[in-house]
């Protein structure tokens, strides 16, 4: 149970994992042009296909656990983070299960401390390589019409001059409170999110957690990946700009922290 | 039910504004030529005025449903089923505790749990509450945590008791002694807790010296697990798993839980007995040590940590610098090892990526004080690692919630000696709730969390995380750049530091310019640059005087003539204003779009104020809305205007300020509107001071307005001494009469006393005693015994004026006082009993001697008896003659004390003979009581070296060099000597502590003389309903006097807790007080709200708590008022019995001050107006979370039935006239026109600035305060000499009688003309007043006009005539046109 988990985390590259997934089309899905974006990166192409032994989604710690424990069981139940995971998901329009994905796969692409802690913390960002980083974006702007991926959201922060929180308010993870001064709270997951593309506001996915402030969110944002990004991102509307999103309002938060041993669940970073 | 429920209304502009409506320029039918009226901008602003409230009235509305856990229905088979319900103060166990029951349900080996855990703060909700009683009713464990605040505790107490018995297991972590009396494991119980002899016990005993008994605990939990071990008994057993029980909740991870509740359901739940349950013993994590979420590990050595810090991979350019500044963080290990530290990880990420370094330690238990020392100082150099420290537990440094050691604190940070902050996380409400809530944080929150740890020397109250430790993002960002802030003050040379100098100008106009309490301000800033130059600081162009400074800053250098401008420091275009203000679109609501025509050229926005090399010295901008009396009605939603947004923004961006240093005592920046306490990013104040270290000098007698800078603009305060008061003495009529009484004395009996009694009697009338004194007609016959009487009560009264104690002058700072000064303070600091300390009160003694006791002597003299009279003169003037002795001893030749020590050393020596003896011994009191004297003379001694103590200038240059300001009490110097010596970070009290034992017994005293007085002044009947205020410094200074009074009238007494906190009342019978109950109608500063709201749920349920009491209607008057208007209202008595009014919160004053010290308003029907649309928002104890809400009408009714008004007055600095705040809040008159018979209240004044307590009318107040102040001659030449400062304190004093006037009517013709006499008639005088301040002459002569076109001054045309003419020419000599 905990050290199985545990240690399942400890050799995640080692650990092959069948993708197993609840919906019956992804036992086998084309990524189009998956080839096309791992190119760059040889190095880091089996992090990024490798399964990764993980914790439980939020989602399915909302609800009541499965009869095995449920670290082992969360760890069972959910698909390593890949870029093909998230192109299907997106592709799919399951822009909720691709949030979660991007999430994810942030993490493990930051690295072995960053997997370890369940979290980023904002200098390992700078780890992450910047082609990874780009393709996880493309794969966004590309199923959203170049409204969501981080170059949307890096678009967004800087009409609002770098400010997070009118830039939160823009991309919608924040909302207006019923208050005589004009006051805004951070939405909560999942439930205030939109998970689908039409009437959104651009940018407002993937979402990146403000749990822990705005400072990886801002490295992310200001990751080296993303100042040429402009040649990088061949992709409608306006290149150049990457942004990770964030936020959520922890007051909510399904999942219990836990500690992060025994429960690698939070992917939120 | 969760709905947020507002309840807007709209003030009707037909009823209320009646009298506003009228053209404004009223005032100008007696003013003699047009001025301009000042009139604040876009002009319309909102009216609505909205009350939000959460559904159930209280803070928070979370429900504990989101803490159930109920074990899955496919895995209930063949288990047994074990409940668990655990109370908690904080979310942090929340987590972690579910994971470990999910854990455990998942592993389906013993039991299956089911699990529900409550915050303490939910069971307030009443539907809760019942869930919690349902929940208990079949559940095998219970668990409680940090139950600290009393009514919670005794609800759970309530609950958890009924079914101990039944329960198979209770354990109450660190709690309240009634709470923890519920443990039960077997055979161990903690029901003998507080009575039993054994150690274990002997560990919760009150009056424990060290941080208390959770400390102790604590420490117990180190050590005796291993001894416990090894006994054998079953007994011994229980209490080995108790204490293995606290280990595991201490080190709180899912493993440890999960452990924890295998062993308690293994040794305790029935149905397990026989099953072997194994589990692990606790996982032990460090009990103190370093925390970073990169480290591989805890670290116990700073060394080490350091080495690995070094060593990071990730770390940038800006982390490796060695020059980068350094934070020390104070963290709950409760929140590391339950894994609920996003807010910390969030802190420490915001400081690294500013580049910061960071070292964040921790500790598992509540005492802060040695890791801190232990991690965050050089052991070998002594010096601190860090340039600052942030605690982010919201705690006080040792003891947390339960009893905390603020010496042991202090004692720490002064070795660590840098700025050091307390930020908090929300503990009691949601994110969502804090913001919504106009009073910010929680009450109990602020208590614990804010008031606490200000007793540290804790700065910046900074919420900056929600529930569950999210981070909120921009409050640490605030956090994190203000910290670094700070620590940049330490890192910086003094050459290179920028130091932005704020004055104020209170009412706006050119003579107020450097406004601050008895504070010569530009002769103190003038001081202060001097000394900053010689440190090093740039303070290049520094004129040669004060008052060329005055004049640099004052005048505007480039208009040709002298103009009514001030010195513009930087011209602020629209465009830059506007990038540089990032919130400066949100004061378009409420002033338009920029510039405005405040602060504003028309193009430009203007900043005011002068800079020398590295020193900028600006005037601060004011609300705006000063003269315009529709603001001042409906300011509540104001925004500050461009021109304030401008002075800040220019500070901080432009300027580029490392500092600000606020000069003085009662700014606008702390009253901009925004939450009470706990600002979010839309609160001005917070806003306003950006992220400048905010300094700020403060009057020491004014803790409570300080406390307001310290919460609001997060100002470190640093006290100042107010002019040592002096005795009014006698001038001119009252002179002559007392030389008339000295001489009756010697010849009364000689056949000429008939005679000179009638030369007293006409004197008296000449100087108009006969309003205080009931005089004889002259001539009439008189028996001897008459004559003395008559004689006793001049006397009497002459010796009231002749001792009241005044400041002279204004003080400078870093100017010692001299040592006659001293003599009056220690005379006074002498007059006091100090029974605590074993110290007597000299008059005591002398009057000892000669076989009288001193309260009949007091009494004797209030009654006019001659002899007693006399005999209180002559100990007056021997305690002055004593001390002075004393005094002379310890002064050198230029009259200044010096070198007290030492010379104290040789006074105090064997073998010679005291000063004070040496002087006694040749009067009448020779035989007084040496012992007695010594003790007296010694604690005299150990004051009188405080007072002289010059730590004002010191503790300034601390604080700029970022190092810690030791925090001490504000106050009174004679109550409370600890005030001294000034220089400190001054902070308020525990609010929780008061009202005090003895502040009840005053109370009593006051209560019961007013109610005397009013029966003698009402025909023998009891007042029904007696209005009151509650002043926040007031309270501060006696310990909540003037709140026992409330509540001894209403016939409570206050319960205190086993902490000593006051937050419940019980009825005292009615036989035992022997009198009805008073109903009251308490109108509390918006001070006292924002330091006391705990207070006002106290007072609100006393008053609910007695209109509920079965009583007659004739013998307590609240009910009989209750119970008319809940018939009226068609509401219950308890809702119809609402006495307890303040300001909407985030809202100050009636602003009748303003409107009068600015002439904008009509009549006094509009100031009664204005006072009842700001001061009708009433605290509901049964609603707290709803704060303050608006009930005019209940407000209105319980005025109406008000037989008497009363205030107390304090402290002898700040009396009727000095300030504005007493008329301000004074309803005299507006009771009067509220009263259906229309008859005018009484109005009182309790003076408690004196050992002798007195209860006068308000017009003898004005009375007393006129003749010692605005006419004593020792008073307006001590103001004189201060100059320009001098000539403003003047006018001010006769701009608040007219203020008394209007609201009380209670000012006699007299004062004016004799204040006209002095001021305008002495052509001298006239002349220098001219010449000193000629802008605030003007306003002194404005008044008199004033005074008479509204009827409160009938004088002849001639005066009239004179002053129009002078109002001409002072205008042509302020517009240059003379010169």
């Amino acid at each position: 149970m905990a050290t199985t988990s545990l240690q399942s985390l400890h050799h995640r590259l080692l650990h092959q994992k069948h993708h197993h997934c609840h919906r019956s089309s992804t036992a086998s899905f084309p990524i189009p042009d998956s080839s096309l974006f791992l190119k760059p990166a040889p190095g880091s192409r089996q992090k990024l296909f490798s399964s990764l032994s993980s914790s439980s989604s939020p989602s399915s710690s909302l609800t009541t656990p499965s009869p095995v424990a449920p670290s082992t069981s969360s760890a069972a139940d959910a698909d390593s983070p890949s870029l093909e995971l998230l192109a299907q998901y997106l592709s799919d329009g399951d822009f909720r299960q691709a949030d979660e994905v991007t999430r994810r796969l942030l993490i493990v692409l930051a690295g072995e401390a960053s997997q370890k802690r369940g979290y980023i913390f904002f200098s390992e960002v700078q780890f992450i390589p910047t082609e990874e980083l780009q393709a996880v974006d493309r794969l966004w702007l590309e199923h959203s019409g170049g409204r969501f991926g981080y170059s949307a959201q890096r678009r967004a922060w800087e009409k609002v001059r770098r400010d997070f929180t009118r830039f939160f308010i823009r991309v919608g993870w924040m909302k207006k409170l019923d208050t005589e001064v004009e006051q805004y709270n951070y939405r909560s997951f999942p439930e205030e999110f939109i998970w689908q593309l039409e009437g959104t506001p651009e940018g407002h996915l993937p979402l990146t957690n403000a749990l822990r402030g705005t400072q990886l969110l801002c490295s992310i944002l200001t990751h080296p990946a993303f100042e040429n990004a402009g040649e990088a991102a061949e992709v409608p509307s306006t290149a150049g700009e990457d942004r990770a999103s964030d936020d959520l309002n922890s007051r909510e938060r399904p999942m219990p922290m836990g500690t992060r041993k025994l429960f690698k669940s939070d992917y939120s970073f | 039910m969760a709905s947020l429920m507002s309840t807007p209304f709209t003030l009707s502009t037909s009823e209320h504004l009646s009298s506003v409506s009228q053209k404004q320029t009223f005032l100008h039918s007696f003013l003699p030529r047009r001025q301009q009226q000042p009139n604040a901008g876009g002009g319309r602003e909102s009216l609505r005025v909205r009350c939000a409230a959460v559904g159930n009235g209280l803070f928070t509305q979370t429900k504990p449903e989101v803490r159930r856990i109920v074990p899955p229905p496919d895995q209930s088979w063949g288990l047994p089923r074990v409940k668990v319900v655990y109370v908690v103060l904080e979310a942090q166990y929340q987590s972690s505790l579910s994971a470990a029951v999910r854990a455990l349900n998942a592993d389906g080996r013993y039991a299956s749990f089911e699990v529900v855990g409550y915050l303490v703060e939910e069971l307030r909700d009443q539907e809760t509450y019942a869930t919690f009683c349902r929940d208990l009713e079949d559940t095998n464990v219970f668990i409680g945590s940090l139950i600290f605040v009393e009514e919670l505790a005794l609800k759970v107490k309530a609950a958890v008791e009924k079914e101990r018995d039944r329960m198979d297991a209770v354990l109450v972590f660190p709690s309240m002694p009634e709470v923890m009396r519920l443990n039960k494991l077997g055979s161990f119980s903690m029901s003998q807790l507080g009575q039993s002899k054994s150690p274990f016990f002997q560990l919760f005993k009150r009056k424990k010296q060290s941080a208390g008994f959770a400390e102790s605990m604590l420490k117990l939990v180190r050590t005796l697990p291993k001894v416990l071990k090894y006994l054998p008994s079953d007994k011994a057993q229980d209490a080995r798993l108790y204490i293995l029980s606290l280990q595991f909740w201490l080190g709180g991870s899912p493993e440890n839980l999960q452990n924890f509740l295998k062993m308690i359901v293994g040794a305790y739940v029935p149905a397990l007995r026989g099953t072997r349950v194994d589990y692990d013993d606790p996982v032990l994590f460090l009990d103190s040590g370093i925390w970073h979420p990169l480290a591989p590990t805890m670290y116990d050595d700073v060394k080490e940590y350091l080495n690995w810090y070094g060593t990071r991979r990730d770390a940038g350019g800006k982390l490796k610098d060695p020059n980068a500044p350094v934070i020390g963080l104070i963290l709950q290990r409760s929140h590391i090892v339950t894994g609920d530290d996003g807010h910390y990880v969030a802190v420490i990420m915001e400081l690294e990526a500013r580049g910061a370094k960071v070292i964040p330690i921790f500790s598992g238990g509540l005492d802060f004080s040695g890791p801190a020392e232990r991690y965050l100082i050089d052991p070998i150099t002594k010096k601190p690692f860090v340039h600052a420290v942030v605690s982010l537990t919201g705690f006080a440094l040792v003891g947390g919630p339960a009893r905390q050691d603020h010496p042991r604190a202090i004692e720490a940070l002064r070795k660590l000696d840098v700025p050091y902050i307390v930020a908090l996380p929300l503990v009691f409400q949601t994110t969502e709730e804090w913001l919504n809530s106009t009073l910010g944080l929680h009450p109990i929150q602020v208590a614990l969390q804010v008031a606490l740890p200000e007793l540290d020397g804790g700065m910046e109250p900074i919420v900056f995380s929600g529930r569950k430790a999210h981070a909120l993002h921009k409050r640490v960002e605030q956090l994190c750049t203000r910290a670094i802030r700070w620590a940049e003050l330490r890192r910086k040379t003094k050459e290179e530091k920028k130091v932005a100098i704020t004055v104020f100008s209170f009412p706006p106009d050119k003579g107020n310019v450097g406004t601050a309490a008895y504070l010569n301000v530009f002769a103190s800033i003038y001081s202060v640059l001097e000394d900053l130059k010689a440190e090093g600081y740039n303070v290049e162009g520094l004129p040669e005087t004060a008052e060329a400074l005055v004049e640099d800053v004052i005048h505007d250098k480039e208009a040709q003539f002298s103009s009514p401008n001030l010195n513009v420091a930087y011209k602020m275009s629209v465009r830059e204003y506007q990038s540089l203000t990032p919130y400066a679109a949100a004061l378009e609501d409420s002033w338009g779009k920029p510039p405005g025509n405040l602060n504003s050229d028309g193009e430009n926005l203007l900043v005011y104020g002068k800079q020398y090399g590295n020193v900028f010295i600006g005037v601060q901008p004011t609300f705006g809305y000063e003269g315009d009396p529709m603001r001042l009605l409906f300011s509540k939603s104001a925004s500050p205007h461009h021109g304030f947004a401008a002075y800040y923004s220019f500070v901080e961006k432009v300027f580029g300020a490392d500092a600000v240093l606020h000069f003085g005592t009662h700014g606008s920046l702390e009253f901009m509107p925004g939450k009470q306490v706990g600002m979010s990013d839309a609160c001005y104040p917070d806003s306003l001071i950006g992220n400048i270290p905010n300094i700020y000098y403060y009057a020491a007698n004014n803790p409570s307005e300080a406390t307001i800078a310290k919460r609001r603009s997060y100002a470190n305060t640093i006290s100042y001494l107010t002019p040592p008061a002096e005795n009014a003495g006698l001038y001119k009529g009252l002179k002559q009469l007392a030389e008339l009484i000295s001489s009756y004395q010697s010849l009364k009996d000689t056949g000429r006393g008939p005679q000179i009694v009638s030369s007293i009697i006409s004197t008296a009338r000449q100087c108009n005693l006969d309003k205080d004194v009931e005089l004889p007609e002259e001539g009439a016959e008189l028996k001897p015994a008459e004559r003395d009487l008559v004689v006793g009560r001049v006397y009497s009264k002459i010796m009231e004026i002749e001792s009241r104690l005044l400041p002279c002058g204004l003080h400078v700072i870093g100017e010692p006082p001299s040592a006659m000064e001293a003599v009056a303070t220690l005379v006074n600091i002498a007059a006091l009993d100090r029974p605590e300390d074993g110290i007597y009160s000299l008059p005591g003694i002398l009057a000892d001697t000669v076989g009288r006791d001193i309260e009949d002597v007091y009494r004797g003299n209030d009654r006019g008896i001659l002899n007693d009279v006399e005999l209180l003169r002559e100990i007056t003037e021997v305690s002055r003659g004593a001390i002075t002795a004393f005094v002379d001893r310890t002064t050198n030749k230029k009259g200044q004390v010096v070198d007290v020590a030492e010379k104290l050393g040789s006074v105090l020596g064997f073998g010679q003979t005291e000063p004070w003896v040496q002087y006694l011994s040749k009067t009448k009191f020779i035989r007084a009581d040496r012992e007695k004297l010594r003790t007296l003379f010694e604690f005299l001694g150990e004051c009188l070296k405080l007072v002289v103590a010059d730590n004002e200038l010191g503790s300034l240059k601390q604080a700029l060099e970022g190092k810690y300001v030791v925090p001490g009490p504000g106050g009174d110097p004679i109550r409370n000597p600890k005030v001294l010596p000034t220089g400190k970070n001054i902070h308020a009290l525990d609010p929780q502590a008061i009202p005090t034992a003895a502040a009840l017994q005053s109370a009593k005293v006051v209560v019961d003389r007013l109610l005397e007085r009013q029966k003698a002044d009402n025909g023998g009947k009891y007042p029904e309903t007696v209005a009151l205020v509650l002043w926040g410094t007031d309270n501060i200074k006696t310990y909540g006097e003037s709140l026992a009074q409330v509540l001894w009238m209403l016939g409570v007494r206050p319960v205190a807790d086993t902490f000593g906190r006051v937050n419940r009342v019980e009825p005292v019978s009615l036989e035992e007080l022997g009198r009805p109950r008073i109903d009251v109608v308490v109108n509390c500063s918006g001070v006292f709200r924002d330091l006391f709201i705990n207070q006002m749920n106290l007072l609100d349920s006393a008053v609910k708590l007695v209109a509920e009491l079965d009583e007659p209607e004739e013998q307590n008057y609240v009910r009989k008022h209750a119970l008319a208007q809940a018939a009226e209202l068609g509401t219950t008595v308890r809702e119809a019995a609402t006495r307890v009014f303040s300001n909407a919160s985030g809202s100050y004053s009636s602003n009748v001050n303003l409107a009068v010290e600015n002439s904008s308003w009509n009549d006094e029907k509009q100031l009664q107006d204005m006072y009842l649309s700001r001061k009708s928002f009433a605290f509901d104890c049964d609603a707290p979370g709803a704060g303050m809400t608006e009930k005019r009408k209940v407000f209105e009714m319980a005025l109406a039935t008000a037989d008497a008004t009363f205030q107390n007055l304090d402290s002898s600095e700040i009396s009727l006239t000095d300030v504005s705040h007493y008329f301000d809040s004074d309803p005299t008159n507006l009771v009067g026109s509220l009263r259906k018979d229309g008859k005018k209240p009484g109005a009182y004044i309790a003076d408690t600035t004196t050992a002798n307590a007195q209860v006068r009318t308000l017009a003898e107040t004005v009375r007393l305060d006129a003749r010692t102040k605005l006419l004593n001659p020792k008073w307006y030449e001590g103001m004189m000499s201060s100059g320009y400062e001098g000539v403003r304190e003047i006018e001010k004093r006769l701009t608040n009688t007219v203020g008394w006037s209007a609201t009380s009517g209670q000012v006699d013709n007299w004062v004016y003309e004799e204040a006209n006499e002095t001021f305008i008639k002495d052509e001298q005088m006239l002349k220098r007043l001219l010449d000193t301040n000629p802008n605030s002459f003007r306003k002194l002569v404005q008044t008199f006009l004033e005074a008479s076109g509204r009827g409160y001054w009938d004088t002849s045309e001639e005066n009239l005539d004179r002053l129009r003419q002078l109002y001409a020419e002072v205008e042509d000599k302020i517009e240059g046109i003379d010169r």
